[in-house]
């Protein structure tokens, strides 16, 4: 399959401070997740990628041109940004309208793709409210209707589901899967694994502005089962409950704590741990307040991988 | 590796730029600067100098109609160079424009710097220069309203109230002199409020900022003027160098013994600082977290 954006060597300062480094990669079609902690350089490089900032070394091309000064080529783009960037005092309807009015459509074929865009993200009805009183869910789903109201070939959505409430998240995923379905490129960043696996397999991993790992999500996942995983019990007997698992060869470690109704086991099989979790809570009669895994987040992930 | 339904189709089409890019850019911002209440009130306000002057030139036609009203000083209503320049001069009006900045201007980019908007049009078919250029007309549209079109009026009502050409046999260069330095004036004030507009996020700020440069750049001359008595000071004082300018533009003596050409270069001065940090505020938003 050709690769739709290339990026080679591309590096980013900021005055002393190193925004990207040395990133070489080819992005195809599909969805693409690009994933890091908050500062790991995602959204310098997606606006690399879009060309409004220009690279200090290296170069991107999208379907073979460059990007950088290209502006024909930014018609097949759509650009989500991650903060917010309206004009409090417009109407949704008004930012669309003007957002739409930059491409080389006509009066009626710009209003006809803000109402349909406006009505793909659930925005119709209050299009002409003012945007100071829409709430975070419905700001970011106007951002999302931007991008995608004239129809690029190319979405970069800069961390999408930020303040969505589930249902939200659940449609702005779907409308993401129909974009792939369609045959566009999609490029998501999050700096939450599961918002990404939900979206697809195909991961990039940044950190300190460069590429940790690259390719199917699952390979995170393995590396994460070569460690010992976390798991936070909270329950009314921590005590029993470790005791009947300390016998247990996978549990490799155990640490009451943080309060006194916390157990924290290691383990090295999580999932026959959580095969055996059920049966021993109902033999000793336990009450289970809570189960987590503090490590099985994105940062520990990196943690491991950094070698932290 | 999904397959997908549809296989990736490259684009073939020709991507067709719009004609005036910028043309977007600046119906943004008239409109969302007639948004605001108080900016129409000012904006017919500052409609009144012009009013009055089309008067004027109506009433010099009709002198003998309204000699009971005027009994002397009717040579302030003939209407010649100093008429023109009595208008685009005065400081009412330039006091209006500065007025009309700071309500219609001021937000031009800072409120895109507050908002981050400017990511959002570089993310588009959009030229930082169009950008630009879409801003300043938004500036020039206000402002050519309260000198261009006005000025090119006096001189249409004056040929048709004195039903001759007779004006224009006299003063063949008023109308062009009309033109150049509207577009001077109205080019120096897209300067200095996009200059002004770039240095902060915060509209009020930059209103006040508008304002005060204007207004103290005048009341540094008059201190500076009363001590030292020279009045190369007049450099320092916005006003002052656009009447020093207007005054050549309509070949009439400046007002200080000053030659025009500083004045202008003051003026070109303060174009080319605000075109240098123009290019360097007006960017892609850069992260650095």
């Amino acid at each position: 399959m050709t690769a739709v954006i290339q990026t080679k060597n591309l590096s980013k300062w900021y005055g002393n401070v190193l925004g990207l480094s040395d990133v070489s990669l080819e992005v195809e079609q599909g969805v693409t997740g690009l994933l890091g902690p908050n500062g790991a350089g995602k959204s310098t490089f997606l606006k690399l990628i879009t060309g409004q900032i220009k690279p200090s070394i290296g170069h991107v091309a999208i379907q073979g041109q460059d990007v950088w000064n290209n502006y024909p080529l930014f018609g097949r783009i759509g650009f989500c940004p991650e903060q917010d960037a309206f004009y409090d005092e417009m109407t949704g309807w008004e930012f669309m309208t003007s957002l739409l009015s930059l491409y080389s459509f006509s009066r009626a074929d710009v209003q006809s793709r803000a109402e349909k865009a406006l009505d793909f993200v659930e925005l119709d009805k209050d299009k002409d409210r003012l945007i100071r009183g829409y709430s975070r869910g419905m700001r970011q789903r106007l951002k999302l209707a931007q991008a995608v109201a004239h129809d690029p070939e190319i979405i970069i959505l800069d961390e999408p589901l930020n303040g969505l409430d589930p249902l939200s998240k659940r449609k702005v995923i779907r409308l993401i899967k129909d974009y792939k379905e369609a045959g566009k490129t999609v490029i998501v960043s999050s700096h939450v694994l599961p918002e990404i696996e939900a979206l697809t397999r195909t991961i990039i991993l940044l950190h300190q502005g460069k590429i940790l790992a690259r390719g199917d999500i699952h390979y995170i996942r393995d590396l994460i089962d070569k460690h010992p995983h976390m798991i936070s019990v909270k329950c009314s007997d921590p005590r029993r409950l470790a005791s009947s698992l300390v016998g247990e060869p996978s549990v490799l470690n155990i640490q009451f704590g943080p309060g006194p109704d916390t157990v924290v086991f290691e383990t090295q099989d999580r999932d026959k741990f959580f095969g055996l979790i059920p049966r021993l809570i109902v033999d000793h009669r336990i009450d289970v307040e809570e189960i987590t895994s503090p490590d099985d987040n994105l940062q520990a992930v990196f943690d491991y991988l950094v070698g932290k | 590796m999904v397959i997908s339904e549809q296989g990736y189709v490259h684009w073939q089409g020709t991507f067709v730029e719009r004609r005036f890019p910028w043309w977007p850019i600046t119906r943004l911002g008239i409109r969302l600067a007639f948004k605001r209440k108080f900016f129409k009130f000012v904006f017919s306000i500052s409609l009144l100098p012009a009013v009055m002057f089309s008067t004027g030139v109506y009433i010099s036609e009709r002198l003998d109609d309204f000699q009971f009203m005027l009994k002397g000083p009717d040579r302030l209503l003939e209407v010649n160079p100093v008429f023109f320049k009595s208008y685009f001069t005065s400081e009412p009006l330039l006091f209006l424009m500065v007025m009309i900045m700071v309500l219609a201007g001021a937000g031009l980019i800072c409120d895109d710097l507050k908002y981050n908007s400017l990511q959002l049009y570089f993310s588009r078919p959009l030229r930082k220069r169009d950008y630009v250029l879409g801003k300043m007309a938004t500036v020039f549209f206000f402002l050519l309203i309260l000198t261009l079109v006005p000025g090119l009026l006096f001189v249409l009502l004056k040929l048709i109230f004195a039903g001759s050409f007779k004006f224009l046999a006299n003063y063949p260069w008023i109308p062009v002199s009309v033109i150049a330095f509207s577009l001077l004036v109205t080019l120096f004030f897209a300067f200095y409020t996009l200059l002004v507009s770039s240095l902060s996020k915060n509209r009020r700020y930059v209103s006040i900022l508008l304002f005060l440069i204007y207004i103290f750049s005048n009341v540094f001359f008059g201190i500076f003027y009363s001590i030292f008595h020279n009045p190369y000071f007049c450099l320092l004082s916005i006003q002052c160098d656009i009447q020093q300018v207007g005054a050549a533009f309509f070949r009439q003596s400046p007002q200080y013994d000053v030659p025009w050409i500083y004045s202008f270069l003051v003026l070109a001065a303060i174009c080319c600082l605000s075109a240098f940090v123009l290019k360097r505020k007006i960017r892609g938003v850069e992260v650095v977290k």
